[in-house]
């Protein structure tokens, strides 16, 4: 009885829904996202060293600094030296007397300035691509470590858009007087909770889903990736419903929204910035364990013990919150 | 004065919410992961994985060129694992890089595959003449592949001193570089005060806009468009006071804080005017929020152009963010240029004015929307 009613609650919702700007956004944001992030890959991965040159000057000199670096030619030296000091990482390479000489702006960090030396040296040193002498042999990866992060990253913001869109649409429902009205039905809180979380639990994993597919992640383990975003969706989801029923208005759901973010940018930072022992300090946030877990999996590095810890520890957390937190869910709905 | 007292009202109701609160908090949090959890510099180095297939003089020569640069001078024995193998290793830590030397081919390829790092095996070949198998991810753009193999085409001793004399010629002098921590403050205080004023403003209008709040004005002497400054006011307030817990600590007395609080104002008004002004698109927070989600999405992305100084297209440099990014960092660098602040500055006020007058019309025609 108690299903067929979360049921009916999750049906009405995904009918009412897919009429309303909120399923739409929980759908169509995270694919704009996916795409935008095949978009902006590939030229992050290809950066190497930019590199201004004087057109004409020496055509084999662009032709040789291409192989290695993007090259742009300008018409004389003056428009290099504006180039060079535009606000973004460009170094010239000009002629003088007896060769050439390296033109910077002077804020460059050293890694640019040491390739663009070395590139000059290997020119200078008549160093040619045909008779390469060292061997390389390839792991055959092709999904570079930054795209990996903002597909990471993006599947951590479809669960949290799950939880926000809850809870922004609770505090609306509470304005229209709508959530009161379900008191006078034979519909439990509980399975009005259910049936609620069941819709953006749906989309959250078929978006998760889609954009795995769209960046190009089809030959990951999709079932592990669906696990993991199934339990921080519950957190996002538990967070919402306190969220939206705690806050008396929307300003305050917005409110929350942002406090959202912190734990996920943390935990992002955290596992990508913060090294060794430091790490301990974000073991509380599921988020960290998500993150985790969904970077092994990318990275197709895990095995299933694992996840499973990981998934586990995620679920206990939910539970942690789920039990500090149900008595003032019901008391909202009251 | 009407403005001043709509102004003076807006801020006692806002004390007495709980978003004023949370802004603030999250500002001290933010200040605490700086501070604490964020090391000083952490950008820059690499792991790699060596093998000597030398004869002993050989490896000797090798790990005591890394040895050099060593932080201590001394390298130490650990143990990594890689695919349920335990190895030893000898590992070298320098400013740039943590070198790990292993006893076999197999932990370099095993290695490098399960962390994801470079490694290479140097060897001698049938002529007795170096060898150098570098194993890569695959991921690697084709111009450094091509860099990789070349790099040993000429002795190194002969590259290095050709490097070393290399003629440089910067334009400008006595640029102090920010450390990562200090590097991190422009998009923490671009987003979180400045951007963020954005979907707080819009939260604001919809709530007064259920309220019934904008039609009542209508029928007061006071005008719409005091009414939304004053919300700005509100917004702005607490995008700058936030934004200073964040820099003032780091940055202590180092950098020009009228320059600071002037930048802080004039993009946290342009964020809010923009806020405005989508929120008069739509009548509550859940329709609005696709937009204002997807435009603070695009906002965030000249952050990835911020860290990786080789990557800046065209596009990325005319979204707004991009030049407030600048704008702040120019603010924290010594030296830094101050013109270029005070642009930005002059161009966000025009730009929410603009947007700001948009809006009230929009408001005052409609009274709702």
């Amino acid at each position: 009885m108690m299903l067929k009613k979360i049921w009916t609650i999750f049906i009405r919702d995904l009918r009412v829904n897919t009429r309303e700007f909120m399923t739409l956004y929980m759908i169509i944001i995270p694919l704009v996202l996916a795409v935008g992030i095949n978009l902006l890959s590939p030229g992050i991965n290809d950066t190497t060293v930019n590199l201004a040159l004087i057109e004409n000057e020496n055509t084999e000199q662009a032709a040789y600094f291409d192989n290695f670096a993007h090259v742009e030619l300008f018409g004389d030296e003056q428009r290099v030296e504006d180039r060079v000091m535009a606000r973004d990482d460009v170094v010239g390479i000009l002629p003088k007397d007896n060769g050439y000489y390296i033109m910077t702006q002077g804020n460059e960090p050293e890694s640019v300035l040491e390739y663009a030396k070395l590139l000059n040296v290997l020119y200078e040193s008549d160093v040619q691509l045909e008779d390469a002498r060292s061997e390389i042999i390839e792991f055959g990866r092709t999904v570079p470590p930054l795209k990996k992060m903002l597909v990471n990253i993006l599947l951590l913001l479809i669960s949290m858009l799950a939880g926000m869109l809850i809870a922004i649409n609770i505090v609306e429902e509470k304005m229209d007087h709508t959530v009161s009205a379900v008191n006078v039905t034979p519909t439990s809180r509980r399975a009005f909770i259910l049936g609620k979380s069941l819709t953006g639990m749906v989309i959250a994993l078929v978006s998760s889903i889609a954009c795995l597919l769209i960046t190009g992640f089809y030959n990951v383990n999709l079932g592990q990736a669906a696990l993991v975003v199934f339990s921080s969706t519950i957190l996002s989801l538990l967070i919402g419903f306190v969220q939206g029923i705690n806050s008396d208005d929307v300003m305050e759901a917005a409110g929350s929204v942002k406090l959202m973010f912190l734990p996920m940018a943390g935990s992002v930072a955290g596992y990508e910035i913060v090294t060794g022992n430091w790490q301990i300090f974000f073991y509380w946030s599921p988020f960290y364990w998500a993150y985790k877990a969904n970077d092994m999996i990318l990275s197709k590095s895990g095995n299933w013990p694992q996840l499973v810890l990981f998934i586990g520890i995620i679920l206990v957390i939910c539970g942690a919150v789920y039990a500090l937190l149900a008595p003032r869910i019901v008391r909202g709905l009251q | 004065m009407k403005l001043l007292s709509s102004f003076k009202k807006e801020l006692i109701l806002a004390s007495r919410g709980f978003y004023f609160y949370v802004e603030l908090i999250f500002a001290l949090v933010i200040l605490a992961v700086l501070l604490f959890a964020i090391p000083q510099n952490f950008s820059g180095t690499s792991t790699e994985y060596l093998y000597f297939d030398l004869p002993q003089e050989g490896v000797e020569i090798f790990t005591n060129q890394i040895l050099a640069d060593d932080l201590d001078g001394e390298s130490e024995m650990v143990e990594i694992e890689a695919g349920g193998k335990t190895f030893n290793a000898e590992l070298i830590v320098t400013d740039e890089s943590e070198t790990y030397i292993v006893n076999s081919e197999e932990a370099v390829r095993m290695l490098a595959e399960t962390h994801g790092n470079i490694g290479a095996v140097i060897e001698l070949n049938e002529n007795n003449q170096l060898h150098y198998k570098y194993y890569l991810q695959g991921y690697e753009s084709t111009r450094l592949k091509n860099l990789i193999s070349v790099l040993h085409n000429e002795s190194t001793d002969i590259l290095e001193e050709r490097f070393n004399n290399q003629d440089v010629r910067p334009l400008s002098t006595g640029y102090e570089p920010l450390s990562d921590r200090e590097n991190t403050i422009p998009p923490l205080v671009a987003f979180s005060g400045s951007l963020m004023g954005m979907f707080i403003m819009a939260s604001y209008i919809f709530l007064d806009k259920k309220e019934g709040v904008i039609e009542a004005y209508a029928v007061t002497a006071s005008s719409v468009w005091q009414y939304l400054m004053s919300k700005i006011f509100v917004v702005l307030l607490t995008s700058v006071v936030s934004g200073l817990i964040i820099i003032m600590p780091i940055m202590g007395f180092r950098i020009n804080y009228g320059l600071s609080l002037l930048l802080l104002l004039t993009t946290g008004f342009f964020a809010s005017s923009l806020g405005l002004l989508i929120a008069s698109f739509y009548n509550n927070l859940t329709k609005a929020f696709g937009v204002i989600y997807l435009l603070l999405i695009i906002m965030m992305v000249p952050g990835i152009a911020y860290f990786i100084p080789g990557w800046g297209p065209f596009w990325i440099k005319i979204i707004p963010s991009y030049t407030m990014l600048q704008g702040f960092k120019e603010i924290i660098l010594q030296n830094g240029d101050i013109v270029y602040s005070l642009i930005t500055s002059a161009g966000f006020l025009a730009a929410g004015i603009v947007l700001f007058a948009i809006t009230n019309i929009r408001f005052k025609k409609t009274l709702r929307v």
